[in-house]
């Protein structure tokens, strides 16, 4: 009799605090939707802003000109060789045919304002239409040239010009209705951005690309995985499995984890100390400042690649070793080969934050005005944060789309690098 | 423990039985080991003899493995653990200056508690050590050592069809049947097994057991287990140790009808000790 | 090993089983003396309501032996019993097989007792020999069954020793027997069942040695059966 009581007993007992760990359980999964759903929130704010910000520098306003390319407005002879067409005023065509589009503008602030419809870089693109095809001297074309940003961004938008004073710009009345003129008469067009992609830094907005800064950050990436890569992973073998367990190991443990904790200035200034101003590397360079993020990286890398081949089961170990493998067979045959997804997810990580980094290239002197696309890692190179930082330390309102738009190809970078890291995770991991 | 047991352990200076047999493959006489300053094994003498099964019972942390990692020097790779005595491989002083480790768990191959294939193919997890130690100059030969062993260890048949599936993928006892054959793959002298069945179905288990005793026409054999059925089942002789000393050794039959000593008895008919 | 502590494994269960077996096989034993002696009561007194219970009463030893039997398969199938478990298993069984035979012997006792009584006529019945070698059978029975009960290897191999006595009284019985039926062959029936009687005591007594012999197993782990006793003396005394 009692036993049943007692059982009864703890079946009301158990049914009664029932009631309160369920509610408990449904609590913690609420808290736990609510943050997933919080912080997913925030990255579609972020990433809707910096879209909806960016998108429209993928896009460049061109104006059509008619061009009368005479070798006296040129200011050549009739058969002019290379040097002569090099000297030429192309910007004197590009004016005049202005001048003919609108005529109405005869005063010296008029004129000036009217040449700034177009970008600085129209004769460029003619410069190098004319080097290439010198026999088009002499006659008369139509020509799509780059709009002045100011322009540009109306245009871009979208903005209705027929009410001019909707429309938040720096242009002023007549810039307005000449810009409305040229719309009319269907002289205006939007297409792909591709000098975002081609040209390096700019002081003028709708020249400014990315390129300089890419291909900078990816020589310095380049330099900081050749470098961090092999001696982190070195490093890792040799403390996790060769190194005696004393006193020593122990204090280089203690300072690689200690290292990773280090504010990357710090890193910078060093990278300043040592190889600009004792090693006379060049300043600037991809080289030094993979070199600088590399140390940075060193420590992140070293440290999950420990983790990676401790997580290695022992019995794989013994079992190679019992069969007469030598210490480094054991390792490279099978230890390495089973930790590498691991260590290969500690490397992206750490080029991951070596790709974000501003601070210590700020120090070495990367944060110069770039706008030659490096040829090599000792080039003066930007890179793509710093790209970032100096655009949206820019005042002309085109550099606000810039600015977004940096920041999204600096995400794709990051992404692509992942998914090549997770490809190469996959191609590791289906060898079982 | 009782009294008399733990009277009779203390005055344990000489193991019972014969530790010693005529020619033996595997010699050791008076093995102490220590970890740092604590003593696993106190004063070890015992013979592996040629085509014989030496099974080594005991209870937990009676130093059965410690010892049978001592005989190809898994222990190396423990700093604090430290050696004495004499143990020899056809009178080969095995902790001597001339002999490599490597060369020697070329010859005394182990297998382990719970099956450990490399992630690799079956193929290669047997034709790995024959490729490291490059006992095969060309394919063909390396595809017999293959065949062989696999055909050795019983599981030629289950895998022939498969040999490039990674080793992972087979059951338990498939799995440390190709840990066998990867030892055999090498030819190695003496096998050391260290409890090959206890992560094992029954009949996994009897698969190896059959398989052990045919090994037995070709290695010696020492097997540490905690199964004293399956010492009696696969062993010709059966070493008792009990916290770090070895108590008995003898004929697996005579210490399974009618063991000597008061301990080997305790323990193996599960009374108090 | 002198004792066995069969009370000291570590499975309590275990310990229950083996003393249950044990003590049952003493009961047997207790039952199996208890039909010899009043089998020789009943022969030497001429008894003949005793002789017809002992003719009938093995059916009780026949059920132990069935149930100890099924019980020590059970331990066997589930303990696995090795060393001095195994031993007292095989003993066991082995000892009841005996303890059956004397059984089967006493119960013979009785139906010849039985027939003698009811065809009794003046002849000589051999009663002061019979009870000499009936005594000695006895008692050996009784001592192997308490060496059996403690153990005790010592006073097993002095009962093997007895059992020459037990031999030369039967033998000497034997040719008296022959005698009388060379001289009065008219007789031969009552002759042959004194003979029967006489021999079904000197069976028990062998059948006794063989327990002895099966305690010698169980306590020392040697088999001394087949093996001279100045062998025997020489290893154990």
């Amino acid at each position: 009799m009692s036993a049943d009581k007692s059982i009864t007993d703890t079946t009301t007992l158990v049914r009664r605090s029932l009631a309160k760990r369920h509610a408990a359980e449904k609590r913690f999964r609420a808290y736990g939707i609510f943050a997933i759903v919080a912080s997913l929130s925030f990255l579609v704010i972020l990433l809707v802003s910096i879209i909806s910000k960016g998108l429209p520098a993928f896009k460049a306003t061109y104006v059509n000109l008619d061009i009368n390319l005479s070798a006296e407005a040129l200011g050549v002879s009739e058969s002019p060789d290379r040097t002569e067409l090099r000297s030429a005023s192309y910007n004197t065509v590009i004016r005049e045919s202005l001048r003919e589009l609108f005529p109405e503008a005869s005063s010296r602030r008029e004129k000036k304002d009217l040449y700034a419809l177009v970008s600085n870089g129209a004769e460029y693109d003619l410069f190098d239409l004319v080097i290439e095809n010198p026999e088009i001297i002499g006659t008369t074309f139509s020509l799509w040239v780059l709009a002045d940003d100011e322009m540009g961004s109306v245009i871009k938008n979208g903005d209705d010009l027929t009410n001019p004073e909707n429309i938040v710009t720096r242009m002023n009345e007549n810039q307005l209705s000449w810009a409305k003129k040229l719309q009319d008469d269907g002289r205006l067009d939007v297409r792909f951005n591709t000098a975002f992609f081609e040209n390096g830094d700019s002081r003028e907005p709708e020249l400014a690309g990315i390129k300089a800064a890419l291909i900078g950050s990816a020589f310095t990436l380049l330099i900081t995985f050749s470098l961090s890569f092999p001696i982190a992973v070195a490093a890792a073998i040799y403390l996790e499995e060769f190194a005696p367990q004393n006193r020593w190991t122990d204090v280089v443990e203690v300072n690689i984890n200690n290292l990773a904790a280090v504010p990357s200035i710090v890193f910078g200034l060093l990278g300043l100390a040592v190889f600009i101003n004792y090693f006379h590397l060049p300043r600037s360079a991809p080289v030094v400042g993979g070199i600088v993020l590399s140390l940075m990286t060193l420590p992140t890398i070293i440290i999950s690649s420990r983790a990676a081949l401790k997580a290695v089961p022992p019995s794989i170990r013994e079992a190679a070793r019992g069969l007469g493998a030598s210490d480094l067979q054991v390792v490279t045959h099978h230890v390495l080969p089973l930790a590498m997804p691991g260590i290969l997810t500690g490397t992206i990580i750490g080029l991951a934050q070596a790709l974000g980094e501003t601070a210590p290239l700020l120090m070495i002197g990367m944060v110069a005005f770039i706008v030659d696309i490096p040829q090599s890692v000792t080039d003066s190179a930007t890179v793509l944060p710093v790209q970032v930082f100096l655009w949206a330390d820019s005042p002309e309102r085109a550099f606000v789309e810039k600015t977004s738009a940096a920041i999204m190809v600096l995400l794709a970078f990051l992404v692509a690098m992942n998914a090549v890291a997770v490809f190469l995770r996959k191609r590791f991991e289906r060898r079982w | 423990m009782n009294k008399s047991a733990q009277e009779a352990f203390d005055n344990l200076t000489e193991t019972v039985g014969d530790a010693q047999v005529d020619k033996p493959k595997m010699r050791t006489e008076n093995v102490n080991v220590f970890y740092g300053t604590n003593q696993a094994i106190h004063d070890v003498s015992l013979d592996i003899g040629n085509n014989e099964v030496v099974a080594m019972i005991g209870p937990s942390g009676c130093g059965k493995s410690t010892f049978l990692r001592c005989l190809n020097r898994m222990n190396d790779t423990i700093p604090s653990c430290r050696v004495e005595g004499s143990i020899t491989l056809d009178g080969e002083d095995l902790y001597g200056p001339d002999l490599d480790p490597v060369l020697l768990r070329a010859r005394v191959g182990m297998v382990f508690q719970k099956p450990n294939p490399f992630a690799k193919s079956i193929y290669d997890n047997v034709a790995y050590g024959p490729r490291i130690h490059g006992l095969s100059s060309n394919r063909a030969e390396l595809d017999d050592i293959v065949t062989d062993s696999l055909k050795k260890a019983g599981l030629f048949d289950e895998v022939k069809n498969r040999l490039d599936a990674p080793g992972t993928s087979l059951s338990g006892g498939q799995q440390q049947r190709l840990c066998i054959a990867r030892s055999i793959a090498v030819s190695p002298e003496v096998i050391l097994m260290d409890e090959p069945c206890s992560a094992l179905d029954p009949i996994a288990t009897a698969r190896i057991e059959e398989l052990i005793d045919e090994l037995r026409q070709n290695f010696a054999i020492a097997i540490v287990t905690h199964s004293m059925q399956q010492a009696a089942r696969v062993s010709q002789r059966t070493a008792y140790f009990h916290l770090g000393k070895l108590v008995e050794v003898n004929d697996t039959k005579a210490v399974f009808t009618n063991p000597q000593h008061e301990l080997t008895e305790n323990y193996i008919t599960g009374r108090f000790g | 090993m002198d004792k066995l502590h069969l009370d000291q494994h570590i499975s309590h269960q275990f310990n229950k089983e083996l003393e249950d077996i044990r003590n049952k096989v003493l009961k047997m034993g207790g039952i199996v003396e208890q039909q010899v002696k009043d089998g020789l009561q009943a022969l030497l007194e001429a008894d003949n309501d005793l002789a017809t219970k002992v003719a009938q009463g093995d059916y009780e030893v026949n059920a132990l032996e069935v149930e100890i039997d099924e019980e020590c398969t059970q331990v066997l199938a589930r303990r696995q019993p090795a060393a001095s478990d195994l031993r007292l298993m095989v003993t066991v069984i082995k000892v009841i097989t005996d303890l059956e035979r004397i059984g089967d012997e006493a119960e013979k006792l009785g139906r010849f007792t039985r027939d003698l009584t009811a065809q009794s006529s003046g002849m000589p019945s051999y009663r002061k020999e019979l009870r000499h070698l009936g005594e000695l059978v006895k008692s050996m029975l009784h001592d192997t069954l308490d060496a059996f009960a403690r153990m005790d290897v010592d006073a097993a191999l002095t009962i093997v020793q007895r059992d020459n006595d037990v031999n030369r009284e039967y033998e000497t019985l034997e040719r008296l027997l022959a005698t009388h039926l060379v001289e009065d062959p008219r007789q031969v029936s009552q002759l042959f069942k004194i003979t029967w009687c006489a021999r079904a005591l000197e069976r028990v007594g062998d059948h006794s040695v063989n327990i002895c012999e099966y305690v010698v197993y169980l306590v020392k782990g040697r088999d001394i059966r087949h093996t001279s006793m100045d062998k025997i003396k020489y290893e154990f005394l």
